[in-house]
């Protein structure tokens, strides 16, 4: 055990790691708000929607949960391709978050059209609200207050485990770049612990703006650890 | 012209026909209760009233005015003049007291939002509640939220108030503070059907009596002449029961 640790090779590199967990946050960010929006929509149709469509939901969410991300991924980099379609490996990513993330939100937001009290919704309608009003006044607040500690787990989980199988396809996310970059001088250690302190902090940053968000904005008592 | 006039109102939950032709009517400044055992069908024609739930058949005028039930505008016109307030008071959850009392007349009225909340602490003051502006409804008691709803109704000036057994999911000791409001509004001459089961009650703010069974109304009055000297036998056998203990 007389292993040398030396981490000015990987300070040397620090702003290659940045980038790469720029990077990072930006595919969490995108995925998981591209994922929200298909999340919304499916746990609309799973309340509101004619049976044909609440079935194809149902596809959708049991295909998509049960199988690994990275296949889904790998389906769309290296599948699609022999079918002629081929996307650059950051969009194949992104596309399959998204639709990753989209399933699972589906679950979690269809848990909070639930929680919605049709009485509620009555007291609205009599006094004169419009159904557009209606939702826009009492059913997303309260879908927000009810999923909001879900949602923001999620987005963490999304953060830190979803968009590091880019790296595995050669994206230069945070991953991929400790992967790059100890690769060229085998300091695996060194990155990988520097590394695993950004993504920490980057969670860590997150959660705390999540639940600041969340208490302002819902009323929600989200833990921060 | 009475105020409001309803006639041969029908209403069906499917097949079931709930409401078999109801027929009443009321002058401004009166208190009418509807009363008459469970299921009979009042709380239905409260929500027929306001468009919750469907008409199929006979009609309401308010002023000689007919509602039509099948046209939107004709709902919103309703749903001005008339305002309901809830056995479980329905407050929204997510919003502070203030803002449930103010969100109808700033977002749908479009009334401005320093008059309109104006308007609401003057209302919750009147109902006893001018110090929890700022809480959330599951911070207050029932029969404080209760009290909440009606200021809410209040607060869109409806012609007509519909109470709906506004008493009946609070715990005794909260029920005359409710009470005490809904009297409060009858001497202040505020026109309203009361669904309710307190009968001295009823007896001491009503002017007109309605006892309904099975979706249709059997019987109406004065409170004395109901509670006292009830013509008919279905009458004569609820109120004996109900009244006397
Ligand atoms: N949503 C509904 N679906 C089907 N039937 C209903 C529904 N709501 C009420 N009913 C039926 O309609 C009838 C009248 O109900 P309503 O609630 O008007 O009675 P009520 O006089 O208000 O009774 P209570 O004193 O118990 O409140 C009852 O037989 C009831 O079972
Ligand atoms: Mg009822």
């Amino acid at each position: 055990m007389d292993y040398n640790f030396q981490y000015g090779v990987v300070w040397d590199n620090f702003g290659a790691l940045m980038e790469g967990a720029w990077l990072t946050f930006q595919l969490g960010v995108f995925a998981f708000a591209g994922g929200v929006l298909i999340g919304l929509l499916g746990a609309s149709i799973k309340t509101y929607g004619p049976w044909p469509l609440r079935f194809l939901v149902d596809c959708y969410v049991v295909f998509i949960t049960n199988t690994p991300a990275l296949i889904q991924i790998y389906f769309l980099y290296f599948g699609l391709p022999e079918l002629g379609v081929r996307w650059s490996n950051e969009t194949c990513v992104l596309i399959g978050l998204v639709l990753n993330a989209g399933a699972y939100l589906t679950m979690i937001l269809r848990a909070g059209f639930l929680s919605v009290r049709k009485t509620e919704l009555e007291a609205g309608q009599t006094l004169g609200f419009s159904l557009v009003q209606q939702i826009r006044y009492i059913v997303v607040p309260h879908i927000a207050k009810t999923v909001y500690p879900a949602l923001a787990n999620f987005f963490i989980v999304v953060l830190v485990m979803g968009t590091s199988i880019g790296a595995l396809i050669g994206v230069d996310d945070l991953t991929g770049q400790a992967i790059n970059l100890s690769s060229i001088n085998y300091r695996w250690l060194e990155y990988f612990s520097v590394v695993a302190v950004i993504y920490v902090v980057l969670t860590f940053v997150a959660s705390i703006g999540l639940a600041l968000l969340g208490r302002w904005a819902f009323r929600v008592r989200a833990r921060i650890f | 012209m009475p105020h409001l006039a309803v006639n041969d109102l029908r209403a069906k939950y499917g097949a079931l026909e709930v409401l078999k032709g109801v027929s009443f009517s009321m002058e401004k400044g009166q208190v009418v209760a509807l009363v008459g055992p469970s299921g009979s069908g009042k709380s239905t024609v409260l929500r027929t009233l306001v468009g919750l739930t469907p008409v199929s058949g006979g009609s309401v005028t308010i002023h000689g005015d007919e509602i039509r039930y099948s046209n939107a505008a004709s709902v919103r016109r309703a749903r001005d003049q008339m305002a309901i307030v809830f056995q479980q008071y329905n407050l929204f959850q997510n919003m502070r007291i203030i803002d449930n009392v103010t969100v109808a007349p700033t977002k749908i009225k479009k009334r401005p939002k320093a008059e309109a909340r104006a308007d609401a602490e003057r209302l919750l003051a009147m109902v006893g509640l001018a110090d929890k502006l700022n809480a959330f409804p599951d911070q207050l008691s029932g029969g404080q939220q209760q009290r909440v709803a009606i200021a809410r109704a209040l607060a869109l000036h409806p012609e007509i108030l519909l109470l709906d057994e506004v008493t009946s999911a609070l715990d005794p000791e909260l029920v005359n503070e409710v009470l005490d409001t809904i009297r409060r509004l009858a001497t202040e001459g505020m026109t309203m059907i009361l669904v309710s089961h307190e009968m001295a009650f009823v007896r001491e703010v009503a002017d007109k009596v309605i006892f309904m069974d099975s979706g249709a109304v059997v019987e109406e009055g004065l409170p004395e002449q109901l509670f006292d000297a009830p013509k008919t036998d279905r009458a004569r056998e609820f109120f004996g029961k109900i009244l006397r203990h």
